[in-house]
């Protein structure tokens, strides 16, 4: 750990040399420095987080008769029927579980597809950790933890920065990817993109998170033309009053943000094809989907962009479902099937479907327990890693069984996860390309766990 | 357009029933009410600061208000700044948002009938500290409209931020007690309907609110110093305030509450269905003992005793009077509340003279005092808040906090005595990030608001200075787009729906002034930037002024038109964005 903490150092001073005066500014030769060589081809990892703490219990259920028995008989109120629709989202005996059956929620029906296309990969049981962590260890407290367990805003911090800190952490572990590989792109502005708001996920030392709107780039109509009736030294002026500097912090972060929004909008918009070019039609009404849109259309004009390994981040809210999970996580697993589902299409007609994987993130799973209609924050979850080079239709780690009192309950159902967050990104991070050595910079913790990958990448 | 339709006839509605004087809930919307205060402002003993300069008088009512005019500026600089504060501390108000959304044909009602009784009030309310607060109120308060279960209850809401307006010079005891059982916090933090833990169903009571009433309600996750610093243990690590079984314990107490207006003893009653009151969203949760929990109840060192009897009310009490004395309460609550109104960054002993005052239930300024020597006096608080030396000082290392794109909107419309036509201000959500503002008042993402009080901007000078800047949490790339396009158009055509637009200002005093590009630039930068405005920027602005031909073809066009350029530039200068 030692090392790898002294090389981290070493590359962010290398980094930060010319960076300094201006730490906000992109220092491009050395992030170029830090990139060894020219990566063959395109790549990009898509975040899809879901705000609020997805029920994972509901979302991938046990469905052999002995496994949704003890699901059902630990959830009660709050059990999805076994019926037809389960019946459909079923996946067969899965080898690596000792042959039990799981159903995809039965709103994931092209979930369910994808997995019978072998491209889409469960993986159970995740979340953050600092070390390898057992139910007693985290009962005695005899090994260190993340903080805040079970905090909504400082798990999510937790799952999206590089070292487990909680609220306030400000350098995550896609911003980091970025920060190795940004030197890749002919415009490392380009690099971490999120259309899915702010977050600290896309964050890194150097690279910065850029935002973009789910229709697409816009532009400030102050800065060209007349404005009522002025001459066109108004616009000009106006362009200089709202970019330039100030000797103010704030006010200069203000102008950073709206001179970089500027000018990527006028490369953005001169480079992406219409939303109107994606084959099916953006899902109406659907935010998520207008996300991904937006994401598809960046990855469609790869090429002109000079983008070769991004990183992307799309959200949906409303799955703290403290409240009405049965009725409300359907609604909201909906729009994630019909998003996530037109996305995999977009990614077949621009010919890149083995070139981006998507996987999914949240504050946390949920409790086991119902709290009559829904339930409380919990620990570990349950996620999916979407892509044509995703070695798919397995189910990855070990899916506990759904009571009380297993080996990873730590109360009232709640997971000590069996696999980290840290080794769950690098396997995201090693596909992308971050070599094994640089990992620890995005991942200070990896070198705690063994095997460091989980297999379902190359 | 089914909006603009609602809108359009809610608006007729009200004007055909205040035009025949019929009803009880339109003349409540009619009547001015009670007008003033009351208070003889010459009489009111002053503060230790001497009677504020038009800069000075600016700089203030942009903190205890939703924006300066020349009326109010007037009255500061005449009476000074107790004077101001006593008037608005007694000043009654003279409409509710309930009693609007009352005027609302139930079928029609819609959020943006929400925001027009926002916008109305920010606008032009008598009692605009009392508001200013209340708003600050509801972005630590937080429940939102975008919550599913709350979009069938827009008078809930409105009577939700009517209750944090009641609350705003009150206690904050009882805030927290009206917080706590209001049916919208209820559904929205899911305490409504709560049961008591079943063992045979593994069933245990729902730990939502437990967990955000510390959290984001009151002491917050580290133990505080007085002076809102981090308290540190031996290892210098932070001390949590409390832990997993602090939440379960309280869960507990939170159980058993639900709709009021049926009988307490019924479970259809409890369960929300049978026969209901029309009026349940509006009154504050009843308990119903068989549906509370009589287990033990530990939470921060204290014990509610396993009980044989079920004592709802008395568990619920108990608790919020260990919250609400816990020592985090004062530090915590008030560093947000300055956040809110004055500063992002303002130093520990700020902090620690407003928790003293909250703390002691009193302040004093000069001769001016201020409380009932109760704890938690939320007048003294806001006093500690806006008299302290750092409020009132032009700050010279501080950089100070960015205007929220509400207040950004509310401003325009205070300085420029913007009018509604309707009556109503018809001004709908502003969500959209890339078409408006990005911000619409009851309307957060999540409990955790728009932005956290912490947040600090990644990759930043201000990052590497140590500080926080919560409100450039929904500043990026593509608000800043958003709210310039946004703000053009308003400020040459009004605000709202309608055509011409319902709400529109009145540039009269500017454009007496248009012929000239230096006067017209002053006079904007003193109400809208209290005159912070830098010579650069008002160097451009001048510039882009004059490249308006005056007097032109039309002199009276081109005096409106450079009135507009100057206050639509200076609305998007960081001169202005930035509150000093």
């Amino acid at each position: 750990m030692r090392a790898s903490r002294r090389r981290f150092l070493k590359t962010c001073s290398l980094m930060s040399i010319a960076g300094a005066a201006s730490p906000f500014a992109l220092n491009l030769a050395a992030i170029s420095a830090a990139s060894a060589q020219t990566l063959p081809g395109y790549k990009a990892l898509v975040c899809l987080f879901f705000y609020g703490g997805n029920d994972h219990t509901n979302t991938f259920i046990p469905y052999d008769l002995a496994s949704y028995g003890e699901y059902s008989a630990s959830r009660s109120s709050i059990a999805i029927p076994r019926d037809a629709a389960l019946a459909a989202n079923a996946t067969g005996p899965v080898a690596s579980q000792g042959g039990r059956e799981f159903a995809f929620n039965p709103a994931l029906t092209a979930f369910k597809t994808h997995w019978d296309a072998g491209r889409l990969a469960v993986v159970a049981n995740v979340g953050p950790l600092v070390v390898p962590t057992t139910k007693a260890q985290y009962q005695n407290r005899s090994v260190p933890l993340p903080p805040k367990l079970f905090s909504h805003n400082d798990q999510q911090a937790v799952w999206q920065a590089y070292r487990p800190i909680g609220e306030g952490a400000n350098i995550g572990w896609g911003g980091r990817i970025g920060d190795l590989l940004a030197g890749q792109n002919a415009n490392a502005l380009f690099t971490c993109i999120s259309a899915g708001g702010s977050s600290v996920f896309l964050s890194g030392v150097n690279v910065l998170q850029y935002q973009v709107g789910s229709s697409g780039p816009t532009s400030i109509s102050g800065i060209s033309g007349t404005i009522y009736g002025s001459g066109t030294a108004a616009s000009t002026a106006y362009r200089s009053l709202i970019t330039g500097t100030s000797p103010n912090l704030i006010e200069n972060e203000l102008r950073v943000v709206t001179n970089r929004s500027i000018t990527a909008n006028q490369q953005l918009a001169a480079a992406l094809p219409a939303a109107s070019t994606l084959v099916p039609a953006i899902p109406a009404n659907n935010n998520l989907a207008s996300q991904l849109g937006v994401i598809a259309r960046i990855i469609a004009a790869r090429t002109t962009l000079g983008s070769n390994r991004q990183v992307f981040l799309v959200s949906i809210g409303g799955f703290d479902s403290h409240d009405f999970l049965l009725t409300q996580h359907a609604q909201q697993l909906t729009l994630v099937n019909n998003a996530v589902d037109a996305f995999y299409s977009w990614l077949v007609q621009l010919g890149v479907q083995n070139d981006v994987t998507l996987f999914t993130a949240s504050d946390f799973g949920r409790t086991l327990t119902s709290n009559g209609d829904g339930s409380d924050h919990g620990w570990g979850s349950h996620h999916f890693v979407l892509g044509g080079s995703v070695v798919g239709r397995d189910v990855y780690g070990f899916f506990s069984p759904t009571v009380f009192g297993s080996s990873v309950d730590i109360g009232q159902g709640n997971l000590v996860p069996g696999i980290a967050v840290d080794q769950y990104a690098a396997t995201f991070g090693r596909w992308l390309g971050v070599s094994d050595t640089d990992m620890p910079l995005v991942l200070p913790n990896i070198v705690n766990f063994s095997p460091r990958y989980v297999s379902l990448l190359p | 357009m089914r909006h603009l339709l609602r809108a359009l006839f809610a608006a007729l509605v009200a004007v055909a029933l205040g035009g025949c004087g019929a009803g009880d809930t339109s003349q409540a919307q009619t009547d001015p009410g009670p007008q003033g205060s009351g208070v003889n402002l010459a009489a009111v003993p002053k503060s230790s600061y001497p009677a504020p300069g038009a800069s000075e008088a600016a700089r203030f009512l942009n903190q205890v208000s939703f924006g300066a005019n020349d009326a109010e500026m007037a009255k500061a600089q005449q009476y000074g700044y107790s004077a101001i504060l006593e008037d608005q501390f007694y000043m009654p108000s003279q409409r509710t948002h309930e009693g609007y959304i009352n005027t609302v044909t139930a079928t029609d009602l819609g959020d943006e009938h929400v925001m027009y009784t926002f916008w109305r009030e920010a606008a032009t309310g008598q009692d605009q500290l009392k508001r200013r607060v209340a708003f600050a109120l509801s972005q630590i308060f937080v429940i939102s409209l975008q919550d599913a279960n709350l979009q069938s209850y827009r008078r809930g809401v409105a009577s939700y931020l009517d209750m944090l307006t009641r609350n705003a010079f009150g206690n904050y005891r009882q805030l927290l007690q009206d917080v706590t059982l209001h049916p919208m916090m209820g559904l929205y933090l899911s305490h409504l309907r709560n049961r008591k833990e079943d063992p045979a169903t593994n069933r245990v009571p729902d730990q939502n609110y437990a967990r955000e009433v510390m959290q984001l309600f009151s002491i917050g996750l580290y133990r505080l110093n007085p002076d809102g610093t981090l308290m540190l243990d031996g290892n210098g690590q932070p001390i949590e305030t409390y832990g997993p079984n602090d939440i379960v314990g309280l869960s507990r107490v939170f159980t058993g509450f639900s709709w009021a207006g049926c009988p307490n003893t019924s479970t259809s009653c409890f369960n929300g269905s049978g026969t209901q009151s029309p009026n349940r969203e509006v009154m504050p949760m009843q308990a119903f003992p068989q549906f509370h929990s009589v287990s033990e109840k530990t939470f921060l060192g204290t014990t509610i005793p396993t009980s044989t009897a079920s004592d709802p009310m008395g568990d619920l009490n108990r608790a919020l009077d260990v919250i609400a004395l816990h020592p985090n309460v004062g530090p915590f609550i008030g560093r947000q509340l300055i956040q809110r109104l004055v500063t992002s960054n303002p130093s520990p002993a700020y902090v620690g003279r407003v928790a003293q005052a909250f703390n002691s239930g009193r302040y004093q300024s000069g001769a001016y005092s201020v409380g009932t020597g109760q704890r938690g006096d939320l007048k003294a608080t806001i006093t500690a808040i806006l008299l302290d030396i750092e409020a009132r000082t032009v700050p010279t290392s501080d950089p100070g906090k960015t205007r929220e794109p509400i207040l950004r909107l509310a401003q325009w419309m205070r300085a420029f005595y913007a009018r509604s036509a309707s009556g109503i201000f018809l001004v709908g959500t502003t969500d959209d990030p890339a078409s408006s503002l990005g911000q619409s008042p009851m309307r957060s993402p999540t409990v955790f608001n728009y932005y956290r009080p912490g947040y600090v901007p990644p990759n930043t000078a201000i990052a590497t200075a140590g500080l926080v800047a919560p409100e450039l949490q929904i500043v990026n790339e593509v608000s800043v787009v958003g709210y310039s396009n946004f703000m053009r158009s308003i400020v040459q055509n009004g605000a709202g729906s309608n055509s011409p637009r319902d709400v529109q200002p009145d540039y009269t005093a500017e454009m007496a002034l248009a012929h000239d590009a230096n006067l017209l630039v002053d006079r904007v930068s003193l109400l809208l930037t209290a005159g912070s405005m830098s010579a650069g920027t008002r160097s451009l602005i001048v510039t882009a002024v004059n490249s308006i031909p005056y007097p032109g073809s039309n002199a009276t066009t081109a005096r409106l038109n450079r009135a507009r350029l100057a206050v639509f530039f200076t609305l998007s200068s960081s001169d202005y964005l930035v509150q000093k």
